[in-house]
């Protein structure tokens, strides 16, 4: 087989992981630096964003999780790179600026701590034969030993493990070979060892929607506790496609995207709004809406909250505002202090109003007649904004400092 | 009459004569370079005024580093105009300091602040997006044509991510080229560059290798043509080696 043929083989069983982002790291070497923000290369047919050399070391696979394109009771080709071929690829793809760097998983082949030693001896060629200093991110090996945890750390700038589902009965059901301690633990030595030279950039993680029974709340409760207990970046949401035939699994006919949007949107909710999870769902309500965004859905059910003075209030005050984000709501403090705003300064300023007019007023006027704004009517209207299906957009903000 | 001032094109010309009509006190109408057209009820006047060797020292005393990133950014930039903006910029500098840049009901500040997005954008969106090619020798060639003159700012980066290559970037609208020596990087007019194409004897096996990967890494369930042209836009395919075949 090729290099080229291997390539194809092993790029393909590695496109269902979500992440791609590339930044938080400042490595310079002799060939080639990681860039703080990240930097995006090219963009695929689907949108996403292509930043590393996002393949599998191998595709074989010893487990047999049900979801997985490469679960060992799959029909499909199997191929293996050896580290020097992977080191090829990535130097002469680095060099002609395709990518920002590697993105490397793999199956699990003979056993765990086996497969690591073959990640290692990848990036310690990679490193130290190739003095390669573009952004590498590597995925642990669930059940690997601690000792090879370490060594891998220091050679990397990411290192992080998937959890995939968010409870431990979706894990028993389709995952049977994995439990979520095995991956808590990576996610735990990462945590406590993280430092300049190990693992500068951190770590993130994976949940795959759709493909279990979990509600919004079991997801999003998940992440927060991942948040809070291992210091996580992202937590990414991938919309499960179907790639295999299973009575446990789900017959989708599309992938659930509007749904992965809904949580990527309550996800930044979490890590830059103030909010906690509780504030959105709760037992009664366990999902989200998927016809108003989080926030407009909040802001609806606390109406009596609103509306803000955009010159009075607080920036935590200004973040609940529907429409207003981090830039905006900067931007606007900053430019309070040295005149009053009014609407037609927020639009020239980059405020977009479109879905913000409902919940502010400036200097006390609102932007429409006050009898119009009841939850009824500015939910109807809001839902005809967001309802654009020719313009469904995948949630893509790599630019957004982590 | 309005007085239109004429400088040579340079952003250190530019200064020189800021600096000029700051310290006479003189608000222009406009400042243009010679390529101006002149009309009937406008005044033109050229000082040929010489270039200092500290003129951007002196400038950096007065102004923050910030400012003058941001002005530089807006020389960089197509904007019509775009000396006039960054006149009242200064001016107004001197006025409120350091405060200024809040003052988005200003014009001068609005337009600074939206034009320094606008090329900071396209120049963070090319270093992604610059596609080397390896010739003969290993020398990197790479063509790039963006809206704003953002050669020198990728320059700058390329220089410290593949320091020790050989590297040539051409923008081929502007005719200018970057030749980086392993040592530092210099702006050349295109015309005093030869560059014959001829590709290493690998060249053609690892791009297709990388568009093979463009297309495998897309999943079809998830296609999404709006979502990639929004964050990749068309006006870059041609230098794009991974899509140029769907132009």
């Amino acid at each position: 087989m090729d290099l080229r043929e291997k390539l194809i083989i092993l790029a393909d069983s590695a496109k269902y992981d979500a992440s791609c982002s590339s930044s938080g790291s400042k490595r310079q070497g002799d060939f080639g630096n990681a860039h703080m923000a990240g930097i995006c290369h090219s963009f695929s047919a689907d949108g996403r964003c292509i930043s590393l050399l996002k393949i599998l070391l191998t595709n074989a696979c010893i487990f047999d999780c049900k979801y997985c394109l490469n679960r060992k009771s799959n029909n499909i080709k199997r191929a293996m790179f050896t580290p020097e071929e992977i080191c090829t690829i990535t130097l002469n793809f680095y060099k002609r600026n395709y990518i920002e760097g590697l993105f490397l998983s793999s199956g699990i082949i003979k056993s765990p701590d086996y497969t690591m030693e073959l990640l290692i001896k990848t990036m310690e060629l990679l490193r130290y034969k190739y003095h390669f200093g573009g952004y590498i991110h590597v995925k642990a090996i669930p059940g690997a030993s601690e000792y090879n945890l370490q060594r891998l750390g220091r050679l990397v700038d990411r290192m992080s493990a998937n959890i995939e589902l968010p409870t431990e009965s979706g894990l028993k059901l389709l995952a049977p070979d994995k439990n979520s301690d095995k991956v808590e633990k990576i996610m735990n030595y990462v945590k406590n060892k993280k430092s300049q030279n190990f693992v500068p950039a951190g770590q993130s993680t994976q949940m795959i929607i759709g493909a279990s029974q979990e509600t919004d709340l079991d997801i999003m409760q998940k992440s927060e506790n991942m948040y809070h207990n291992y210091n996580l970046k992202r937590v990414f949401y991938s919309a499960y496609i179907p790639v295999n035939q299973d009575k446990n699994l789900p017959s989708l006919q599309t992938p659930p995207l509007k749904r992965e949007n809904r949580l990527y949107q309550t996800d930044w909710l979490l890590r830059y709004y103030g909010f906690k999870v509780s504030d959105i769902l709760d037992e009664n309500n366990p999902n989200l809406n998927i016809l108003v965004d989080p926030k407009a859905s909040w802001a609806l059910k606390h109406l009596e909250e609103f509306p803000k003075e955009i010159n009075k209030c607080s920036y935590k005050e200004l973040l609940q505002v529907p429409g207003i984000g981090v830039t905006s709501a900067k931007r606007i403090i900053k430019s309070r202090q040295y005149f009053k705003l009014d609407f037609a300064d927020l639009k020239k300023m980059g405020v977009v109003l479109k879905r913000a007019k409902y919940f502010i007023t400036c200097n006390g006027r609102f932007s429409l007649n006050k009898e119009f704004l009841n939850s009824h009517f500015i939910e109807a209207n809001l839902v005809l904004e967001d309802h654009n299906p020719s313009q469904e957009k995948t949630y893509q903000m790599e630019l957004f400092h982590e | 009459m309005n007085k239109v001032y004429v400088y040579d094109g340079t952003f250190l010309g530019l200064l020189t004569l800021i600096r000029y009509l700051l310290s006479n006190k003189i608000k222009p109408y406009n400042i243009v370079t010679s390529e101006f057209q002149e009309n009937l009820f406008l005044e033109v006047i050229n000082l040929h005024l010489k270039i200092s060797n500290n003129i951007s020292d002196i400038f950096y005393q007065i102004f923050d580093k910030v400012t003058m990133k941001r002005v530089y950014y807006v020389f960089l930039s197509q904007e019509e105009n775009k000396e006039i903006i960054i006149y009242y910029y200064l001016l107004n500098y001197l006025k409120y300091g350091y405060s200024l840049s809040g003052m988005r009901n200003l014009k001068c500040v609005s337009k600074v602040l939206e034009i320094n997005k606008r090329v900071g954008n396209e120049a963070h969106k090319l270093k992604g997006f610059v596609r080397f090619k390896e010739l003969k020798k290993g020398i990197l060639y790479a063509e790039i044509n963006p809206d704003n003159d953002v050669l020198e700012i990728i320059s700058r980066h390329f220089k410290k991510r593949l320091k020790n290559e050989y590297w040539v970037i051409k923008d081929v609208g502007r005719n200018m080229v970057s030749i980086y020596d392993k040592k530092d990087f210099y702006l050349v007019l295109g015309e005093n560059v030869k560059i014959t194409e001829d590709l290493s004897a690998k060249e053609i096996e690892f791009s297709k290798m990388w568009q093979d990967f463009y297309k495998t890494v897309a999943i079809s369930e998830r296609r999404n043509e709006k979502c990639r042209r929004n964050f990749m836009p068309k006006k870059y395919w041609p230098y794009l080696l991974e899509v140029r075949d769907e132009l």
